[in-house]
């Protein structure tokens, strides 16, 4: 069986208001503090939709969404730099899953 | 104050649904508050619901032709993993054929749903027909306290007031927090993330692969290479026509060894024993989310307070010890407990801590409690470099040995073992795990 790549399976997700252009983020990043204090920015390798990048200055970058809202990153991060909430359900973005 | 509910329930998991249906059946005036677009939209389980507690929510739950649960499991495998081998304790009885069923796999998007439909019965025929609620698109963002006492709750600009307040929320507690039951932050130590793929097949080919008959179903667990020397385990489950495939990975180790969870996923999908059992397969859903360990260090100080109770994976209420992971049964008893207090608390008019705190008695004397306690020491066993890598690696060793037919004269199985035991452990340190096992188990 042909091993899927993560936008792979990032494309098998229902995520809400997804024609919105405009969503309301419901995960606040710090990146400051990922870019300037944190000793791992394990942010860019724990989150299971890959929300989280580092470029090729090894500066972090965060984008919403493709979450999933699983809460990975808010257990994840010791460094104070991620504030976690869930989507709000008309302007935020999220899943709806289909199986769950 | 004149629409003032008994209870508001936060959150249409499976605690959230078991403590409404005991609100609705007590004739109890409620509303629960879903922040999908319908209950289970946006929960994420293995997923097994252990034991029978689901025949009390929902009474001959298996005569209906299409319920929302998808199998009953009467065949368990525990299985060692090297990197080309598996080994397997296997056990399956028609015995677990019978009535009331000791676990059925569900997922919850439709799983949820459908109690959510009969949670909706048991209102319409409640006193409270009319004034009992499932609202869903609602988020709550804080849980009104006057006094320290919760008192309602506030979405948006709206506020909905109550006499107490139960709150489902699942594992990313932010209420719980929020009326400070847990701390502010929760660190990564004994939390989990869990990832899945739901693998869909022809129903009778995954019928026959499987060795199902009729709504006949398997539960697999998997310890050793499967994780990539990561905290964890792995799991293979079997719905109606797909398969959830999936890991659960410690998120301290994740965070230390720098490994992506979707990488593992796929390093798991390539050994031999399961790239052969999910063969010509379609993905068609990837997911994720955070689960408690069962590590009573990181659960809430308390599981109430004036006007509140905690249910479910809120609460941290979640264990594998090793034998199962339990998760969905501890939410569907701590949410029927939960509510027979409120409702003891209505009778009393006393909705304080000197009521509820009889939630906490009630939980102590369960299963639930006298589990997570008694097993604490599995749990910690469990999650041991011995357990996680050096006794998979031992016994896939063996089992090839033991299992290989050579034309030669043939070794005691004896020396086999002490072979295996030698390459990757030592006598002695087997010797303390079978006395920690013995005692933990």
């Amino acid at each position: 069986m042909k091993l899927l790549s993560l936008p792979e399976r990032l494309g098998l997700v229902s995520y809400r208001n997804q024609a919105k252009s405009e969503i309301k983020p419901h995960i606040i990043v710090d990146t400051d503090i990922c870019n300037s204090t944190c000793p791992h920015k394990c942010t860019t390798w724990v989150c299971p939709a890959n929300c989280y990048t580092m470029d090729e200055a090894g500066k972090v970058h965060f984008q919403v969404e493709d979450c999933i809202e699983c809460g990975t990153c808010m257990y994840a991060c010791d460094q104070g730099a991620v504030d976690w909430n869930y989507p709000d359900p008309e302007i935020g973005r999220g899943v709806t899953w289909n199986f769950g | 104050m004149e629409d003032k509910f008994d209870c508001i329930v936060i959150g249409g998991g499976v605690a959230g649904l078991a403590a409404a249906m005991t609100l609705a059946r007590n004739n109890m005036k409620f509303l629960l508050i879903e922040k999908g677009e319908f209950p289970g939209s946006k929960n994420v389980s293995g997923g097994v619901l252990w034991g029978s507690d689901l025949n009390k929510l929902v009474p001959n739950y298996w005569e209906e032709e299409d319920g929302g649960w998808d199998r009953f499991i009467n065949h368990r495998r525990l299985t060692f993993m090297d990197e080309q081998s598996s080994f397997s304790l296997d056990f399956k009885s028609s015995h677990f054929n019978e009535k009331p069923y000791t676990g059925v796999v569900v997922l919850r998007s439709k799983f949820d749903n459908w109690l959510a439909g009969k949670v909706q019965e048991a209102i319409d025929a409640s006193d409270f027909a009319m004034d009992s609620f499932i609202a869903t698109d609602i988020k709550v963002d804080e849980v009104i306290m006057e006094n320290d006492k919760a008192v309602g709750i506030k979405t948006g600009e709206d506020e909905f007031f109550a006499d107490s307040v139960i709150i489902a929320e699942g594992v990313n507690n932010l209420l719980t927090r929020q009326v400070g039951l847990q701390d502010k932050y929760v660190p990564a130590d004994h939390m989990l993330t869990g990832i899945k793929e739901i693998i869909r097949f022809d129903q009778k080919v995954l019928e026959d692969r499987f060795q199902l008959n009729g709504l006949s179903g398997m539960s697999n667990e998997f310890v050793g290479w499967a994780t990539n020397g990561i905290e964890g385990g792995g799991f293979l489950y079997t719905n109606r026509d797909t398969i959830s495939l999936g890991l659960v990975l410690g998120l301290k180790d994740l965070r230390e060894k720098k490994q992506k969870p979707y990488d593992v996923l796929n390093h798991f999908k390539q050994h031999p024993t399961i790239a052969d059992a999910i063969k010509g397969g379609e993905v068609v859903e990837y997911s994720a989310h955070v689960v408690s360990s069962g590590d009573s260090r990181v659960m809430p100080k308390e599981l109430y307070k004036d006007g509140i109770l905690l249910v479910g994976e809120a609460a941290n209420l979640l264990m594998n010890a090793g034998k199962a992971i339990q998760g969905m049964d501890y939410a569907m008893r701590s949410g029927i407990l939960a509510a027979e207090t409120i409702v003891e608390a209505k009778a009393k008019n006393d909705y304080t801590s000197a009521t509820l705190k009889e939630y906490r008695k009630k939980m102590d004397d369960s299963y639930i409690m006298k589990d997570i306690k008694g097993f604490q020491d599995a749990v910690h066993l469990l999650h041991t470099d011995v357990m996680q890598n050096k006794v998979p690696n031992l016994v896939c060793d063996f089992g090839r040995q033991f299992f290989s037919i050579k034309n030669e004269p043939t070794p005691k199985s004896e020396k086999m073992l002490l072979g295996a035991i030698k390459r990757h452990s030592s006598l002695w340190e087997l010797a303390k795990l079978g006395f920690k096992a013995r005692k933990s188990l």
